[in-house]
């Protein structure tokens, strides 16, 4: 019941509003009885009329416009309050949504890389969209229906006691079945809702690889593959879904009969009660007319709780994303820069575990503002580990790294981080204009800054190119551009920050020798300071830095320009050699210790 | 086709016709047995349930009076078989609606997801991603009901209503005119509603529909995101398309809950009339039993309207995500097999380009008039300026586009004129991207051929020197991996691409970029095992590292969609052109 609590707790701001949106649900559903009521006295009184003692028949036929206006009025006004109920049922619920949506979708943004090595997009997907259906259905309708039930059912109950004692008794007698079948009746289906709905997830999932991985898919030539998986999890699907239904359909049936059932206890209970005089005629039709009024909430209390434990399997994953909180936060006595930082910085024994593995051991670095530094070493030697530590994508195990002589822990996150500009090496491009992905840091940057980024990044001359210019909307991921195109718009995209510390994670791989040459003489000519780190494969790439470090084995394993690094002879003077004559120089044996 | 982005409502192509509820029958139809059968059921069920109120009549009118208790309680016994009949063959009904139900959207669902596998990359390139799962997802569920269910109430209310009908004008023509006289003021309020209805609908679909494209879009690039510390700013824009989503859905809200509001009053006041006709202006002509029955039919006769019109509601807002799902179902394909499209027998991987001209939009020419010939076996290099069209090239050898003029022939055959799946079937393809399914290790490599042994998978990734690492993480090959994982660097991704397109096995085998990621030495070690294997297959690579490219039997240099020289690395070296300065480039310190 904590997931009722949540949403009351949500509703906060709302909560009047909502709870006349329940209270209008109890009075009109208590409006619901005037009008048999008003039936009533129009058959007695004028239709049949009431017979007098002189044997004349009595109608007040004066009695009947009056009574159909107010009919038609209850009408009219119950139709009313239940619009404004649904209005305010609706405009609460989508409040509701809208805020958590919020607080769902900020806590997707700040999570660490750790949270989404163990979630799937299609998971979180369905997460913010089927789950939080079911969360708004179950606000926006299944209370009002429950409150209607209730409110009808108790009313006509105590309505029916006036009546007559035993027969309300004998129809009381039902409820303790109805609950205990509808009790067993939902331990039984919530298994099976956290099952579709973990179907509904894993269909989500394989739709969306699917479609983002529709390259590799036409590639391999997959597509039978791909809808042979997709089947397979269609299926499941729907297997889910029947199941859950024919668990609902074993039971509906018997909550079906047992409010039906109300029907055989008025004939028969008070045909005998009549027989024996302990009823009246008019008693058994008023207990015949309002009968509905009590096998209606019975039947409802199934479909409620069918859709509350729906709700509840759905509201749980919801609420787990809810207070999932990230661990890489800011320190309540976090600082923040004052204007730009410097540039400066420093690792100092900096050791850091992915898991139980060792990626970095006793790293010492220190880099000073404006320098540049590049960095290289095989795959998988922790190269792209080294540049999320500065922008603390993770944090060290121990050891410190520092920006400006303050460890990056004590720095405020967002402060951190508008000081680094970063281009990845997976380029990620938005589907929107290239000059948004540009100015992605600062969306209202004027088109002419863009374009001045662009052209540092030497791609001011293939966007204009294209027909729409800056505007043109780039596919997502930016499919439908080269690779190096791509690696241009993300180097734009990191310039546009104008940061402290340019990070340059294997940006030109793809970008062709005398591009790169360009590029690299225009960030010299940067007309701000700012420390440079560039990771590469490439000689060309790092050959003219301030200094180069290479990784290997965990830890940094030479370290210096690159003539000292040639004449050290080792790694560094390999790659050189590999790179200029090929892998004739593996054969010819010219490489220092090669394996 | 304009590109198409999250801010922007997608607008439908085609207007509203009856044309898609008729196309959903193609799917309804297919359970043409099951659907009759559970409408017989319903009507036997409603039948049944029908016996009750005239058992009670009995009861009342004579069993009670005469006190008659074995007569009462052969009655109930009656009431009780009946209640069961009736109860028993509604469940049926159920069972068999929900499958029917859960069959179509099954059915429709499969459709879609087989049209987009149809799909040319400038589909998806042309739309975020999260607009075209939201169809496959959402929509299709939002569906299911009203195919089913909402057909088979259709039918049902309908004859109740036909019913009802027969019997009111036999009762009293009168005032079953009176009845019907509210007909044509509901249905003037329906005809003003349904056009706005309609809008908020189609409205409320293309909002859902932009906020997953951004939900998908911020949840692939959250790294990018963080980097740039623009949580903020993206949260605002998720929240402006939250709201966007809430007024669209709240008009909707609005405008529909009007229709049963209109039935509830003017059902009231019909049948408040009926008593106000049938009592002032008609007592002498008129039975007071008449307008009992009269007042009952009145408030029966609108029931069906009632249900009908939320069935009605109920189909204008599904039919906004119907149009969408046939929209993309009908979505033309452009690379598809011509009619007598032949399979390609096993090639031996000579390629040859003839004349080609190729343009991604008219007028922007991406390659010009380029000719070439490969033979079997040969290496190619592609180098130049990025943007100049290498890619293009490579791609239209597996003919992911059209080409706008001239051919490509593979072992003299027109690529255009064999299969699709023979051609991409012969094809090893490494891309730039190197996309990771959910899974293991060893599924993602072995997607390169399904029926690759264990041991088959593990000797690629040996070659491509993946093994090492692989076998360092903690559950090897059996580690679970997904998309945007961190898990794996991207050299080490591009080495599991590397082991994927080797386990191919390809004649033609086109790497793009491929090893760009991957460190000098690793990709020295692992061309050193490459080049026994591409012994004998006809390959193409696009490269910037010149390790990577000089020891290629041919290299081509493009520029701006031409080929501008053609030769071997010392060939071209001699000849002192581009590739001669691209080449001292990176030597030169």
């Amino acid at each position: 019941m904590f997931q009722l609590r949540w949403i009351w707790r949500n509703l906060e701001g709302n909560k009047i509003k909502y709870s006349i949106g329940i209270l209008i649900s109890v009075v009109s559903s208590l409006i619901v009885l005037i009008n048999p009521k008003i039936m009533q006295i129009i058959t007695d009184n004028i239709i049949v009329g009431i017979k007098g003692t002189n044997g004349v028949v009595d109608r007040q036929v004066g009695m009947l416009m009056p009574l159909l206006i107010i009919m038609v009025s209850v009408t009219l006004g119950r139709a009313l309050m239940r619009y404004l109920m649904i209005i305010l049922f609706e405009q609460t619920s989508q409040t509701l949504i809208v805020k958590v949506k919020k607080r769902l979708f900020e806590n997707l943004q700040n999570q660490d890389m750790h949270f989404y090595d163990s979630y799937r997009t299609g998971d979180l997907m369905t997460r913010l969209t089927g789950d939080l259906d079911m969360v708004r259905h179950t606000v926006a309708f299944i209370v009002y229906q429950i409150t209607d039930s209730v409110t009808l059912f108790l009313a006509v109950l105590v309505y029916f006691t006036t009546v007559s004692i035993y027969m309300t008794l004998l129809i009381f007698a039902l409820t303790p079945f109805i609950f205990a079948v509808t009790y067993i009746f939902s331990k039984k289906i919530r298994p099976l809702y956290v099952d579709l709905r973990e179907r509904l997830s894993l269909l989500n999932t394989t739709a969306q690889e699917d479609i983002s991985g529709n390259r590799v898919v036409k590639a391999f030539n997959r597509e039978e593959f791909e809808i042979e998986k997709f089947t397979k999890k269609n299926d499941e699907y729907r297997k889910a879904n029947l199941k859950a239904s024919y668990m609902w359909l074993k039971f509906s049936p018997v909550i079906e009969m047992l409010a039906q059932s109300l029907t055989v206890i008025t004939v028969l209970a008070g045909g005998i009660f009549i027989i024996r005089g302990e009823l009246t005629f008019g008693d058994l039709m008023a207990f015949s007319a309002l009968s509905w009024a009590i096998s209606n909430p019975m039947r409802m209390l199934g479909i409620i709780l069918n859709d509350l434990q729906r709700f509840f399997a759905s509201s749980d994953k919801v609420i787990e994303l809810y207070y999932s909180h990230p661990t890489i936060i800011d320190r309540f006595d976090a600082t923040e820069f004052d204007g730009k930082a410097k540039g400066k910085i420093s690792f100092e024994d900096v050791t850091f575990n992915y898991g139980h593995e060792t990626i970095l051991e006793n790293i010492n670095l220190e880099i000073n503002p404006g320098e540049t530094v590049g960095i290289m070493g095989a795959t998988g030697s922790g190269k792209t580990t080294l540049i999320n530590l500065i922008a603390r994508f993770y944090d060290v195990k121990s050891g410190s790294v520092k920006l400006d002589d303050i460890d990056v822990r004590n720095i405020k996150l967002k402060s951190l981080r508008s000081n680094i500009g970063m281009a990845t090496q997976e380029v990620f491009l938005f589907s929107d204009t290239v000059d948004s992905n540009i100015a992605f840091s600062s969306p209202d940057m004027p088109e002419s800054k863009v374009q001045e980024y662009a052209k540092v990044a030497d791609a001011h001359g293939f966007i204009t190119r294209m027909k729409e210019g800056y505007d043109t909307i780039i596919g997502e991921r930016g499919v439908g551009l080269s690779g190096g195109q791509k690696q241009r718009l993300a180097l734009a995209r990191a310039l546009a920050v104008r940061p402290s510390v340019l990070i340059l994670d294997d940006t030109t791989s793809a970008v062709d020798m005398e591009t790169e040459k360009y590029i690299q003489q225009k960030l010299g000519e940067l007309d701000f300071t700012c420390t440079k780190i560039i990771i590469a494969q490439r000689i060309s790439s790092v050959k003219n830095a301030d200094k180069i470090i290479i990784l290997g084995n965990k830890k940094i394993i030479e370290q210096g320009t690159h003539d000292e690094l040639i004449a050290m002879h080792g790694y560094y003077y390999n790659i050189n050699l590999l790179q200029q004559q090929g892998y004739n120089a593996l054969e010819e044996g010219e490489l220092i210790g090669a394996q | 086709m304009a590109r198409n982005k999250y801010d922007v409502d997608e607008t439908l192509e085609t207007p509203f016709s009856l044309k898609h509820l008729k196309r959903s029958f193609i799917y309804i139809n297919k359970h043409a047995k099951k659907m009759i059968l559970a409408l017989i059921l319903s009507m036997v069920a409603v039948i049944c349930s029908l016996i009750g109120p005239f058992l009670m009549k009995i009861a009342v009118d004579t069993a009670i009076p005469n006190k008659d208790i074995h007569q009462l309680i052969s009655l109930s016994l009656i009431l009780i078989a009946s209640i069961i009949i009736s109860v028993l063959l509604s469940s049926i009904r159920s069972v068999l609606v929900s499958q029917i139900g859960q069959d179509i959207i099954f059915e429709i669902r499969q459709d879609l997801f087989e049209k987009l596998q149809k799909l040319p990359f400038s589909y998806y390139d042309s739309r975020p991603h999260g607009k075209i799962l939201v169809r496959v997802i959402q929509y299709v569920n939002s569906v299911s009901d009203l195919l089913s269910n909402g057909i088979i109430n259709f039918i049902l209310q309908l004859f109740s209503l036909v019913f009802i009908m027969v019997f009111m004008f036999i009762v009293d023509v009168k005032l079953s005119f009176v009845i019907i006289a509210g007909l044509p003021l509901f249905i003037i309020i329906m005809f003003i509603i349904k056009p706005a209805q309609r809008k908020a609908w189609q409205n409320v679909s293309s909002k859902s529909s932009n906020l997953n494209a951004y939900l998908h879009e911020s949840i692939s690039g959250v790294r990018v995101t963080q980097i740039f510390a623009r949580e903020d700013i993206n949260k605002g824009i998720y929240v402006n398309l939250s709201e966007a989503f809430r007024s669209a859905w709240m008009r909707a809200v609005y405008v529909s809950n009007l229709v049963w509001f209109s039935v509830d009053n003017i059902s009231q006041i019909v049948y408040a009339t009926i008593y106000l006709v049938g009592v002032y202006w008609s007592v002498a002509a008129i039975s007071f039993g008449t307008i009992l029955a009269m007042g009952s039919y009145a408030q029966r006769f609108w029931q069906p309207i009632n249900d009908l019109s939320n069935l009605y509601n109920n189909f204008i807002n599904t039919i906004a995500y119907l149009e969408r799902i046939f929209e993309t179902i009908d979505e033309p394909v452009d690379i598809e097999d011509v009619k007598c499209a032949i399979p390609l027998q096993q090639i031996q991987g000579n390629v040859e380009f003839r004349n080609v001209e190729f343009e991604y939009e008219p007028g922007v020419r991406v390659l010009n008039d380029t000719s070439f010939k490969v033979t079997a076996g040969e290496s190619i290099a592609l180098v130049g300026p990025t943007g100049a069209g290498k890619s293009t090239i490579v791609n239209l050898i597996s003919r992911f586009y059209n080409l706008t003029e001239g051919n490509v022939l593979i072992d003299g055959k027109d690529i255009s004129q064999v299969t699709l799946c023979s051609l991409r079937e012969q094809m090893g393809i490494m891309l730039q991207d190197s996309f990771i399914f959910s899974g293991t290790l060893i599924d993602n490599i072995r997607y390169g051929r399904l029926n690759a042994t264990d041991e088959e998978v593990i000797q690629a990734a040996k070659i491509v020197h993946a093994d090492e690492f692989i076998k360092e993480m903690q559950h090897g090959y059996s580690e679970e991996v997904n998309e945007r994982g961190s898990r794996l660097s991207q050299g080490q991704k591009q080495l599991i691409a590397f082991a994927r397109t080797l386990l191919a096995d390809p004649k033609i085998l086109i790497l793009d970029e491929a090893t760009s990621s991957i460190d000098t030495q690793t990709e020295q070690l692992l061309q050193k095992g490459l080049n026994e294997l591409l012994k004998g297959r006809t390959s193409f690579i696009i490269a910037h590292r010149l390790s990577t490219i000089r020891h290629c039997d041919r290299i081509m240099y493009i520029d701006q969609g031409r080929i501008t020289e053609v030769g071997s690395h010392d060939e071209l070296l001699a000849k002192r052109g581009a590739y001669y300065n691209l080449y001292m480039a990176q030597l030169v310190s």
